[in-house]
């Protein structure tokens, strides 16, 4: 007799949720009835690539797709070597910061050991934990951010890493210098310390903490940072972690060799060499977008939260489902929050303005009709 | 083969191992926790569905007999391949003609006996002419007078994480008696009226259950839920126990309870969460209205006759979906989709004709007595199903002459077979009423029995 398929799965996977993205805009164009669709809901910058970029893309030739790329992502670490004055050796590419989060999981744990990060935060962390049999304990936030004090009181002998997402997605907050070095004090090595910097290169704090800096104080930090944000490579899907160079040997032991395409390489690197401009006119898009946004919120009388990075995120007087679904009637694709534990949360992507203007003239019309329903009902 | 709480048998489909079947069912009944009444019960039952199976099910494939340990049951289960199946003695309306002068009088009657003996029988198709019967039986628990003491909070209030800590099943009774005592019965499970059973039922999974405390750890509030189907899960409550003039510490205790629901299920293969049967204290806001049903019959209850909302949320963003509908019932989901934003495709689905289909249908029916509420699911098409239909709503309304149940039928539009249904059950007097969203393998109608009379 054969056995049953789930005999053959191990507890920790039967009992895991796989993640199920969006389906791909044109279907959600037809799903929706729209001819056209503002992509609010992932935090990608609407203003594209840098030119360097954008160029080495357009310049791709098709042969070459027939090539492997370089398995290691060599001529990227390179540049990234010369860009933060490291050994390139310190750095390793992914195929965007998911594979590196799984990475550094695979490498520094093994059965029984837990993972602390927050409740409210990126979910991959807690994905990866999980649906690799290790615990993941979910520290909530204090007023939006990261708790040091609980994270650390949750550390047993058996915690392998911390991961701080800093700005945190989607609240946006941040631990300041003080804070963050207080912080791995009191780590004092015990464990690995992820710093994920999706978002830095939106903060121009001078009191936003540096982990390429804070690394060579505290050795077990490591550093994740991303292509996909503030780059606009999202489609091409390149991240990366630094990291002492012993630590990130060992991490190379569980990482998978030519994951990263050959054109992402390619354009990451040209948009490493060309980001100056790129990252001042996107800092300009995001202040204006926001400058239009959250006094509508305060008009609406909308509580909000607005940190670090190209998001917000507005508490909706109705679910955020069907919040999402009326404003895709109007082409507009926002986040919905329950997922991230937000219920009746959107985080809205800080884009252009013409989108800005057409979200909120969606949302106004969303939040008065919902307004309008909940009075009805009562009545 | 076996695991901790699960049996599995497979035996040749001849009466021989008829012994073997139900020796194994006596005994595995009583490991897993009914007495000796229940392990009896579930032990006809075996005989029965076995004696029935090896007369009309292929004999090129095993009976894979299951026995499982579900918490506050047992069940058992045969999965078996047939072309054809009449397994009609399973309809709650099902009588056996003692004229009929078939020679299936005998099989029909064991049948009948044992869906008539256990708690509850289901059959599942998985299409392919393989077939899933199951029974299940109760375990016994004693019933207990709901509490409607007044009572008073005290700040602060909070909502213990189970995650970390199982609920104390002591403090879970409790709750379901105060909410036994403080809400409506069409409000409650009815298991808040064998509160043991209910701590059971949350001990096994088959419930989850979240507890807002008061400062003096006192019950303040409870929210329960289930799964229905595979992606969806239906909470009653919250259940608020303040007695407050203002019941401001009830409002937050309600707050909370639901905030951690959404938290708990928002990253699980839920899509949604809905509910038939919300209480008041649902704070505002926080689900969408599906639409309501009129509820006659709730025995004794002040809220007689009156609209009963049924509520919902999505758990993720909705990527669309479709259903099959009859033209008759097209304008209905167009005008209830419209008004909640569903993207669906609709398809058109034709009549299913007769002459293809086996003789006898198969419904199944949940009859709560004390809520006065009945639920009809069809399993099974057959020529008879208006017939079958109206024997089952007579019959259900003969169960109390007096204070005959409200009928529920739900359709899974997700089957076409079902959705061509509809035009025999406005014929028989139901009308659509709701849809619950992925509460089956798709979208749910829910159609009421409109007496002729009302």
């Amino acid at each position: 007799m054969s056995l049953p398929i789930a005999e053959l799965v191990p507890s920790h996977i039967r009992s895991f949720e796989a993640y199920v993205p969006s389906r791909p805009d044109p279907e959600l164009m037809r799903v929706y009835k729209v001819d056209h669709l503002h992509r609010l809901n992932n935090n990608e910058n609407a203003l594209g690539p840098p030119p360097a970029a954008q160029r080495v893309i357009d310049g791709f030739e098709p042969p070459r797709s027939a090539i492997y790329p370089s398995g290691d992502c060599f001529f990227l670490r390179q540049a990234l070597g010369e860009r933060f004055g490291m050994d390139p050796e310190r750095f390793l590419v992914g195929n965007g910061s998911c594979e590196v989060i799984a990475s550094v999981i695979k490498a520094f744990c093994e059965k029984g050991d837990n993972i602390i990060t927050a409740d409210k935060t990126f979910a991959v962390y807690e994905w990866v934990a999980e649906f690799s049999g290790f615990e993941a304990r979910l520290i909530p936030l204090l007023d939006y951010a990261f708790d040091p004090e609980a994270m650390l009181a949750a550390m047993d002998g058996r915690t392998k890493i911390l991961f701080v997402c800093n700005p945190n997605n989607p609240t946006g907050t941040w631990w300041n210098r003080q804070t963050m070095e207080r912080f791995l004090a009191r780590v004092d090595g015990r464990a690995i310390v992820v710093l994920d910097e999706a978002y830095r290169e939106y903060v121009d704090d001078p009191d936003f903490p540096d982990g390429m800096e804070l690394m060579e104080r505290h050795r077990n930090v490591v550093v994740f940072r991303t292509f996909s944000k503030m780059y606009a490579l999202a489609g091409l899907r390149v991240g990366y972690v630094c990291g002492q160079k012993d630590v990130i040997d060992y991490i190379r032991r569980t990482h998978i060799v030519y994951s990263v395409n050959g054109l992402g390489q390619l354009a990451a690197r040209a948009a490493l060499g060309d980001d100056a401009e790129h990252i001042l006119a996107t800092r300009s898009m995001v202040a204006r977008a926001r400058e239009i946004i959250l006094p509508a919120f305060r008009e609406l009388e909308l509580p909000y939260v607005s940190g670090a990075g190209n998001f917000v995120m507005v508490k909706t007087p109705a679910s955020d489902s069907l919040i999402y679904r009326q404003l895709m009637r109007r082409g507009i694709m926002v986040r919905t929050m329950t997922g991230f534990r937000f219920p009746n949360w959107i985080r809205v992507s800080l884009v252009q303005e013409p989108a800005m203007r057409d979200f909120l003239a969606g949302f106004r019309e969303v939040v008065t009709q919902v307004r309008e329903d909940a009075e009805g009902e009562e009545a | 083969m076996h695991s901790e709480n699960r049996l599995i048998l497979e035996l040749p489909p001849d009466v021989a191992f008829l012994p073997a079947a139900t020796a194994t069912a006596e005994n595995a009944a009583e490991v897993f926790g009914l007495d000796r009444s229940g392990a009896l019960k579930l032990s006809l039952a075996v005989e029965e569905f076995f004696a029935y199976l090896c007369r009309f099910a292929g004999r090129e494939e095993p009976l894979r007999l299951t026995l499982s340990q579900g918490g506050t049951f047992v069940r058992v289960a045969f999965r078996f391949r047939a072309g054809e199946v009449s397994l009609r003695a399973l309809n709650f309306a099902a009588s056996v003609d003692l004229d009929e002068e078939s020679g299936s009088l005998g099989d029909e009657l064991g049948l009948l006996l044992a869906s008539r003996t256990t708690d509850r029988c289901s059959l599942e198709s998985s299409g392919s002419g393989v077939y899933v019967l199951q029974a299940e039986v109760d375990r016994n628990y004693p019933e207990a007078e709901p509490l409607r003491t007044p009572q008073t909070l005290c700040p602060p209030i909070r909502v213990p994480r189970t995650e970390d800590e199982p609920l104390h099943a002591g403090l879970l009774q409790h709750a379901a008696l105060l909410a036994a005592g403080h809400y409506p019965v069409r409000s409650c499970p009815n298991s808040f009226f064998r509160p043991a059973r209910f701590a059971d039922m949350v001990a096994a999974g088959q419930y989850q259950a979240l507890l807002a405390q008061d400062g003096a750890d006192k019950p303040a509030g409870l929210l329960c839920w289930r799964n229905s189907g595979p992606r969806a899960v239906v909470f009653s409550g919250p259940y608020i126990f303040d007695d407050s003039a203002d019941q401001a510490l009830g409002q937050e205790a309600a707050r909370l309870l639901v905030e951690r629901f959404l938290s708990m299920v928002a990253r699980t293969e839920a899509l949604c969460a809905f509910s038939e049967r919300p209480t008041p204290d649902v704070p505002k806001g926080w689900f969408e209205r599906l639409g309501s049903l009129t509820l006659r019959n709730e025995a004794g209850a002040e809220s007689a006759g009156k609209p009963q909302a049924a509520l919902f949320r999505h758990l993720r963003e909705d990527v669309g979906g479709a259903v099959w509908a009859h033209a008759d019932l097209e304008p209905f989901l167009t005008r209830q989709y419209d008004r909640l934003a569903f993207s669906r495709d609709i398809l058109r689905v034709e009549p299913t004709r007769t002459s293809r289909l086996p003789q006898h249908s198969l419904l199944a029916t949940s009859l709560d007595r004390r809520r006065g509420l009945a639920i009809l699911r069809p399993l099974l098409d057959g020529q008879d199903f208006a017939a079958n239909l109206a024997a089952h709503v007579q019959a259900l309304r003969e169960e109390d002459v007096d204070n005959a149940p409200d009928i529920l039928l739900h359709l899974d539009l997700s089957e076409p077979w079902q959705a061509a249904l509809f035009p025999t059950l406005t014929a028989c007097g139901f009308q659509p009423r709701l849809i619950l969203p992925h509460a089956g393998a798709s979208d749910l109608l829910v159609c009421q029995h409109v007496p002729a009379d009302s």
